[in-house]
């Protein structure tokens, strides 16, 4: 063997190493991966998610790392993950199955007008639509971007898979950023649209809730939702047979995988696949920079939708509803209903009001649900 | 030379010709059609054949667009833009004679904000349909116990 054929070689050798393929814009990429990573652990900003999340986009923005390829028909192993599990929708209804199975609906259930601030706390949602339009983006990107003020992750990304799959990546990221940011956020506008008087008002102790209602709930919620907005029945079906499972009682062991297992293998493709998705090609750009821009507006116009909602509620009400429950209209579960709590201690220190503002933090859920359903409608 | 300057005479002459091929805020119209109406937001034209036709001459001319959505209804075949282009839809009737009539519509913003409005309420419809929905049951279930 010559000299020349042996530098070939090593020159063959060498091209195959990312080294040689390398381009400056995913340094971008790996700050960013590596900077949600350090969100996950030095600041415990949703970890579950963030760290998932973070490490997927750094590990594949790495040249020539089979990840996210697909040749030959044969799928490269994080595009699998993505395939099966967001392509199909399959992973955000599975976490909706596991958070239903989670969930106590009693202080919905026994405050069910609380149902409308999960409504009124939409607002964002709406607002941000029309001021995403105005940037420049598509009605379908739109209605994808501002949904990330629901706060809710999987109905995010099952609404971004279906209208805008190219945005999944930001979208995502940004829903679950703003979600970890709720004790941030809220409170300076809690504080800003509600006076003293208003956060010291205290609600009557809820109703015990029996274990007929709390079955019948699901059921009902999902016959409405099918009658109503059938286009999210597959999230909503599988929230609320999660909760039958729980309610039930008699199926401890799949409740126990569907809540535990279950969930964490999930959230462990859906972190790693959500991540994935963001290369540099696809995030470096003007999208994700307003997408960051308008869903912080976006949850910050949720927040005030909600706290508006219960004071117009008060209005008519004998029994008057504490406002500082309204933010936590948004869903972001259980965060934003502890940070009701929090506020609410601020001003009256016995004056609790976290189960007061579970009942609202549930309704948010099927209301950014409800609003997902609303924009499907509207392109199907 | 001469030929040069006649070549060149010609093309001035071709290519305003060919680019003025009628269209409306970037939609092509069909040629033999009558404008029976014309703002800067709607035009309401009329040709002398079927709907079948006039629907076909569309597929083809939007064929390489992405996110245009064809919508049959009872009286109507709608076509919408769900992107970011300046027309919102095309209405093409559909009434069974040889005259079909055609609506471009601008996109616009009372479109936008009134669809938003209107599915922001239908949020708190759902809801409190919800609300309802579970005070019956709860009431229901509650006699039934009771008793």
């Amino acid at each position: 063997m010559g000299i020349n054929e042996i530098l070939d070689m090593l020159n063959g050798i060498l091209y195959t190493t990312g080294v040689f393929n390398f381009e400056w814009n995913v340094v971008i990429m790996w700050a960013v991966g590596l900077l949600f990573i350090y969100f996950a652990i030095a600041k415990k900003y949703e970890p579950l998610l963030l760290l998932p999340i973070g490490f997927g986009i750094f590990i594949v923005n790495f040249p020539l790392v089979p990840l996210m390829g697909v040749e030959h028909e044969h799928r490269e192993l994080l595009q699998i993950f993505y395939h099966y599990g967001l392509e199909w929708e399959v992973m955000p209804c599975v976490i909706f199955l596991g958070l239903g199975a989670m969930t106590d609906f009693a202080p919905l259930i026994a405050n069910p007008k609380v149902l409308l601030v999960g409504a009124g706390a939409q607002l964002g949602v709406f607002v941000t639509f029309t001021g995403t339009i105005l940037v420049g983006f598509t009605l379908k990107e739109a209605a994808s971007v501002s949904i990330i003020g629901g706060a809710d992750g999987p109905t995010t990304i099952y609404l971004t898979q279906h209208l805008a799959p190219h945005l999944l990546g930001p979208n995502a990221l940004a829903a679950y950023s703003y979600m970890a940011m709720v004790p941030l956020i809220q409170p300076f506008i809690m504080k800003l649209m509600t006076n003293d008087e208003e956060k010291k008002i205290r609600m009557r102790t809820l109703r015990p809730v029996s274990k007929r209602e709390k079955i019948l709930f699901p059921l009902v919620t999902a016959a409405i939702i099918a009658l109503v907005v059938p286009s999210v029945i597959p999230l909503v079906g599988m929230f609320m047979f999660g909760n039958l499972m729980k309610e039930s009682g008699v199926v401890a062991r799949l409740t126990d995988s569907a809540q535990g297992s279950m969930m964490n293998i999930v959230t462990i493709f859906l972190g790693l696949s959500v991540g994935a998705t963001m290369s540099a090609d696809n995030f470096i750009s003007w999208k994700p920079l307003f997408i960051f821009g308008l869903g912080l507006v976006d949850f910050a116009v949720c927040t005030v939708g909600g706290i508006l909602t219960v004071k117009i509620m008060n209005i008519f009400l004998k029994e008057k509803i504490n406002p500082l429950i309204g933010s936590a209209g948004v869903s972001a579960v259980p965060m934003a209903a502890r940070v009701s709590q929090m506020e609410g201690i601020k001003y009256d220190k016995t004056n609790h009001l976290l189960m007061h503002a579970i009942g609202p933090n549930l309704a948010g859920v099927i209301g950014s649900a409800a609003a997902a359903g609303m924009f499907l409608a509207m392109f199907d | 030379m001469k030929k040069y300057i006649f070549l060149i005479m010609a093309m001035f002459l071709i290519i305003p010709a060919y680019s003025s091929a009628e269209d409306f805020l970037e939609i092509p119209l069909m040629p033999e059609g009558k404008i029976i109406k014309k703002t800067d937001i709607r035009l309401e034209m009329k040709v002398n054949t079927d709907n079948d036709v006039v629907i076909d001459f569309y597929r083809t001319a939007l064929k390489d667009m992405k996110d245009i959505k064809f919508r049959e209804w009872k009286n109507a075949t709608y076509i919408e833009d769900d992107s970011n282009r300046p027309w919102h839809s095309i209405t093409i009737s559909k009434n069974g004679t040889d005259e079909t009539s055609i609506v471009i519509m601008k996109d616009n913003w009372t479109w936008i904000i009134s669809t938003l409005v209107i599915r922001f309420i239908g949020v708190f419809a759902v809801l409190l349909i919800l609300y309802l929905g579970m005070s019956f049951s709860g009431g229901i279930l509650s006699r039934l116990f009771k008793k």
